[in-house]
């Protein structure tokens, strides 16, 4: 077991002494987040406005507070949901890296078993994603109380780091059963540059997936990082969304919460139909599996010495 | 004891064979060199005695442990030097040593236990905190022994240990080894193109296009395959010239050189009145490699 934490340990270490590494790594999240202060705000904003006229007349009982919170969430919930992405990847490369410089020549001929240097490789990913999403997370959620109130319950809170572990167990190992085809570092950075601009629109941090045709969105739903950022999309904003509730007290029948529910796509979609959130979560798990069976048959034939 | 038996071994990748029928054995304490140009099949074999790379055929034997049945107990009684550096850049010289020390299911306490033997020697305490990419050639393969020899092995396999140093880290890398063969008894398999650095080996086995070529002490190499010379100190006359007669040699300002394989005691004997003032100069392992390859050593 020492053998095993030991290198997780170093496997952790390179990436997190690595200040270069981690800003690299959280880029989508940072661009997500200029974005915003440029005018992704605005947009959001507008999108919520225009639920707003659809659903006439309950404007004025709508806080400006519950709004402001609303968008902030949506920001969070983009960056989160990229750092779910790109965090396990970039640590994932990790094994590109000591392939090429022949670090897994040193590893190999310790008495480490073979499958504890796969399974040190995954754990410290996910490891690393959970930390990093974790801590945006966490430094939202303190942001959004100082402004005003989180509206969440604890076992929300709770719901929402179990979904970022679970995104970001999933995230590596989809991204785990990718590497072995890399043979330089040079591609799997390569690869990263699409990753890193395709993420932010596979999860919808720049454009809400509702608004694409039902083909890209089953395409984007094939991810389960998709399926966890709307789960924690559910998680997150319930305490708002029961906030508008409150403030418009029935008035409309239910037709604003559902206006939103779906312009900013609570539900995951796949082949014109909606998932509910223990559908999405089914998939995440059976997703992750078989990710992780793809993973044990490529590593073992990766590992096995030549 | 053996520390390694090698028999008939073959690597092959695809259609090129790199190892191709090798044989040979290195006793426990003993230096043993693998002198060689690059892609001769040094580093292959060395791959494949240290469990990373899978033999095609042959037997091999690590301390009594047959290869690819006892692979866990092999990796345990060996250290490696690689030819490249394969310590993390970003981490401090301790930060790679406790956490390969740890691959060995080694404690931070038992490391540190370990490290006390040679981290004066190795000078490792002035670079304890010191990112592995901020220190010099000579350096890093300070901080790359130190890290083969963690877990205390009864091996330590040398790369090319000294390519691309400068002629102070090679010497400083050299005492290294010396103190390891000498105070530790540690059994040392080195691989080189640097014809020097078998001089002080105890065998030598020479690989060329992934063949043993010749092996034996430096001594029996030079004997065999490399011409040695004397140079005696005298006026060029006819009577001088008729002792040499029948024995290859040339006049050079005030000395004749003369070159002989195998033995000069009878000549030096007969003619002990005459020739007083000589020396004598052994072949060198260049010598041996240019007469068994037909060609000089690349990039020496």
């Amino acid at each position: 077991m020492r053998k095993f934490i030991g290198l997780t340990k170093r496997n952790l270490l390179i990436y997190f002494k690595d200040k270069g590494a981690i800003v690299f790594s959280l880029l989508t999240s940072l661009i997500v987040l200029v974005l915003y202060l440029l005018f992704l705000k605005g947009t959001y904003q507008d999108a919520f406005d225009s639920v707003l006229e659809e659903v006439q007349g309950i404007g004025m009982l709508i806080k400006s507070e519950d709004v402001e919170a609303f968008i902030n969430v949506t920001l969070l919930i983009g960056m989160m949901g990229s750092a779910m992405i790109t965090v396990p990847y970039s640590c994932l490369t990790t094994i590109v890296k000591d392939r090429e410089s022949r670090i897994d020549y040193d590893i190999s001929a310790t008495p480490i078993k073979r499958w504890q240097i796969i399974l040190s490789y995954f754990t410290s990913a996910a490891v690393s994603a959970c930390i990093m999403t974790g801590f945006l997370l966490t430094a939202g959620l303190v942001i959004l109380n100082l402004n005003g109130g989180i509206l969440l319950e604890a076992v929300d809170i709770l719901k929402a780091y179990g979904m970022v572990i679970l995104g970001s167990v999933s995230a590596t190992g989809f991204f785990m059963t990718m590497m072995p085809f890399f043979k330089t570092s040079q591609s799997s950075s390569a690869f990263f540059g699409m990753l890193s601009a395709a993420s932010g629109f596979v999860i919808g941090a720049y454009i809400p997936i509702s608004e694409f045709s039902e083909t890209v969105q089953t395409v984007c739903n094939i991810f389960p990082a998709t399926h966890v950022t709307v789960a924690v999309r559910n998680i997150l904003m319930r305490g708002v969304m029961d906030s508008f509730d409150s403030s418009i007290g029935g008035l409309d029948g239910g037709v604003f919460a559902e206006s939103i529910r779906s312009a900013f796509t609570f539900n995951a979609r796949m082949f014109g139909n909606d998932l509910g959130m223990r559908q999405s979560i089914l998939y995440i798990g059976a997703f992750t599996l078989v990710s992780i069976i793809i993973m044990i048959f490529a590593y073992s034939k990766t590992y096995r010495r030549k | 004891m053996k520390a390694i038996t090698v028999n008939n071994l073959i690597k092959d990748y695809k259609e090129h064979r790199a190892v191709d029928g090798i044989s040979f054995e290195v006793e426990e304490g003993e230096l043993f060199a693998f002198l060689g140009e690059n892609g001769a099949g040094k580093s292959t074999t060395i791959n494949i005695l240290s469990t990373i790379l899978r033999k095609t055929s042959g037997e091999v034997t690590v301390f009594g442990h047959e290869l690819e049945k006892d692979d866990d107990s092999i990796r345990a009684l060996i250290g490696i030097v690689f030819q490249n550096s394969v310590l993390d850049s970003k981490l401090t010289v301790k930060e790679n040593l406790y956490t390969r020390g740890a691959y060995y299911g080694l404690t931070k306490k038992q490391t540190d236990e370990r490290l006390a033997e040679f981290r004066e020697g190795f000078e490792l305490d002035e670079i304890w905190n010191r990112r592995y990419e901020n220190l010099s050639g000579g350096q890093r393969r300070r901080v790359d022994i130190a890290r083969a020899l963690i877990h205390d092995p009864k091996i330590l396999f040398l790369d090319e240990p000294t390519t691309g140093l400068d002629p102070k880290s090679r010497k400083i890398v050299w005492d290294h080894i010396d103190y390891l063969r000498r105070e530790k008894k540690m059994t040392i398999f080195l691989t080189t193109h640097y014809m020097e650095e078998t001089a002080d080996a105890d065998n030598v086995v020479i690989l060329d296009k992934g063949k043993v070529i010749a092996k034996g002490t430096p001594s029996q190499l030079k004997t065999k395959y490399a011409s040695s010379r004397l140079v005696w100190y005298t006026e060029e006359d006819e009577e001088n010239e008729k002792i040499l007669s029948g024995m290859k040699h040339t006049y050079d300002s005030d000395h004749y050189n003369i070159s002989f394989r195998d033995s000069i005691t009878e000549l030096l004997y007969n003619y002990r009145n005459k020739i007083t003032d000589y020396e004598v100069i052994k072949g060198s392992m260049d010598d041996v490699f240019l007469n068994l390859t037909g060609r000089e050593m690349e990039g020496v």
